[in-house]
């Protein structure tokens, strides 16, 4: 299905697989590097059509890892991966009345960040009773 | 309805993690009331995303054995090699010190072998001698486990055969490369009676007899006769059965791990928040932008968004495309775009 030509209508039905290859200004600085990405330019953008309560993001250089683990308390998440050999994934966000969908996804990542400290904790923790159940 | 006080127990508690097996190169874990979804990430950044060192430049001196200069090459980038505190080592394609490699970014083994005698003389990963000037004392040695001392075997020389090579090991992580892979394997593991039915099993006549239970079987509550289909029930118990391949401790790579899912985070908050504070307009110039103008006004995107094709409003992709969420029945299309 080419999408480049295709008119609008409203009640098109597009697939998220349909996300024509869109930035060809992809960095080529590293994703592999965790300190980098600190300094690196924007990597997440508002798609068009995008309103305040129901947006859509793109990320580049993000993938399953990140895509799937955020589980905002929303109405609708989604999250899609338009074509595996381009690093980009695609967010979608819809929120009830109160919240927007940057605020939604802020603490979805919040959340997640502070899930695995908790989990980081308990592994030290479980590690520690580990090792003095086995020396004594 | 029901109240199962066992259950509202375990959810207030939260995350749990319970270790069952650990010794020097492995670390059986059970990961419980976190969702699948965040067992799996946890998976995923473990296997491909925790860095260590290996041989990454090879510079070939003299090779005069029966092995072509890159099969060994090939061969020294698969030796393990340890990666304690990995994290005093920057990465060379970013390190400030050198436009090659330097001593912050890298270690040099050197190799120097040559058989004199009649026997076939064997080459280990032994015999890989490490630079002094390194980020610290543990980064670059060959990971040696065998009871003779010897390594990785590299290759066979036979008489008059030399090898001399300067090797340059780097940080890297196994999603550039599988060399870079922290672990052998990781065993990730859920619902071992397959109550939720993720899994479909094939069979001649009967599934349940002629699959093995997993061991994990014993730990949970095998189905009930007749029992109907828990159309809400969620995996929360993860069994994770994780073997390094001897560069880094099993637990350091579980930490590391969840390390690099919060950078990982970190990363993306960073470019979140900063994007809304942050100065819009013409700052950004045409560089992809991320959620900055105030969201909650009406009318963000009438201004100041760009694309990197073009601009104001113009779409990335020309007029009359849709964007994949573009013409949906949850509101009008943002103006000006389309
Ligand atoms: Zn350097």
């Amino acid at each position: 299905m080419s999408s480049k030509k295709k008119t609008q209508e409203p009640d098109a039905d597009v697939s998220m697989g349909d996300v024509p290859a869109a930035d060809t200004e992809v960095a080529v600085a590293d994703v592999n590097d965790p300190a980098m990405l600190a300094f690196e330019e924007q990597r997440i953008r508002i798609l068009p059509g995008s309103l305040a309560t129901a947006a859509s993001f793109e990320f580049q250089k993000e993938d399953h890892t990140l895509g799937n683990a955020l589980r905002p308390e929303v109405e609708f998440c989604g999250y899609s991966i338009p074509h595996p050999s381009e690093e980009v994934m695609n967010i979608r966000i819809q929120t009830y009345e109160g919240t927007t969908a940057v605020e939604a996804l802020e603490k979805g990542f919040n959340d997640l960040m502070d899930l695995c400290d908790v989990v980081a904790e308990k592994f030290v923790a479980a590690r520690e009773e580990n090792v003095s159940r086995m020396e004594s | 309805m029901d109240y199962d006080p066992m259950v509202m127990d375990a959810e207030a508690m939260g995350p749990s993690v319970k270790i069952t097996e650990a010794g020097a190169q492995h670390v059986d874990f059970e990961l419980q009331n976190v969702d699948l979804a965040f067992a799996n990430s946890l998976r995923r950044v473990v296997l491909a995303e925790v860095p260590t060192m290996a041989v990454d430049l090879v510079e070939v001196e003299a090779n005069t054995s029966v092995l072509a200069d890159e099969f060994i090459a090939h061969r020294l980038g698969l030796i393990p090699l340890n990666s304690k505190n990995v994290d005093d080592v920057s990465y060379s394609r970013d390190c400030d010190n050198c436009d090659n490699y330097c001593d912050q970014c890298s270690v040099t083994l050197t190799l120097h072998a040559r058989c004199t005698g009649d026997e076939i003389m064997k080459v280990y990963a032994r015999d890989l001698v490490v630079d002094q000037g390194r980020p610290n004392q543990w980064v670059g040695n060959p990971v040696i486990t065998d009871v003779d001392g010897l390594g990785t075997i590299i290759c066979k020389l036979r008489k008059d055969q030399e090898l001399r090579m300067k090797c340059i090991a780097k940080k890297g992580i196994a999603k550039e490369h599988a060399k870079w892979a922290p672990v052998a394997a990781v065993g990730f593991e859920y619902d071992p009676h397959n109550k939720l039915k993720h899994t479909d099993l094939w069979y001649e006549t009967d599934a349940e007899k002629e699959w093995p239970k997993s061991k994990y079987a014993e730990w949970e509550e095998p189905p009930q006769e007749g029992e109907p289909f828990d159309y809400d029930a969620a995996p929360d118990r993860f069994y994770f059965e994780l073997e390094t391949v001897g560069n880094l401790d099993p637990d350091a790579v579980v930490q590391q791990g969840i390390k690099v899912l919060q950078q990982k985070l970190a990363a993306v908050i960073q470019d979140l928040t900063e994007g809304e504070g942050g100065a819009n307009g013409d700052a950004y110039g045409g560089a992809p932008r991320s959620p900055d103008v105030g969201m909650n006004g009406g009318n963000w995107q009438d201004q100041g968004y760009t694309t990197p094709f073009g601009s104001g409003n113009a779409s990335a992709w020309g007029g009359g495309a849709t964007t994949p969420f573009g013409a949906t029945p949850y509101g009008q299309n943002g103006s000006g775009w389309s």
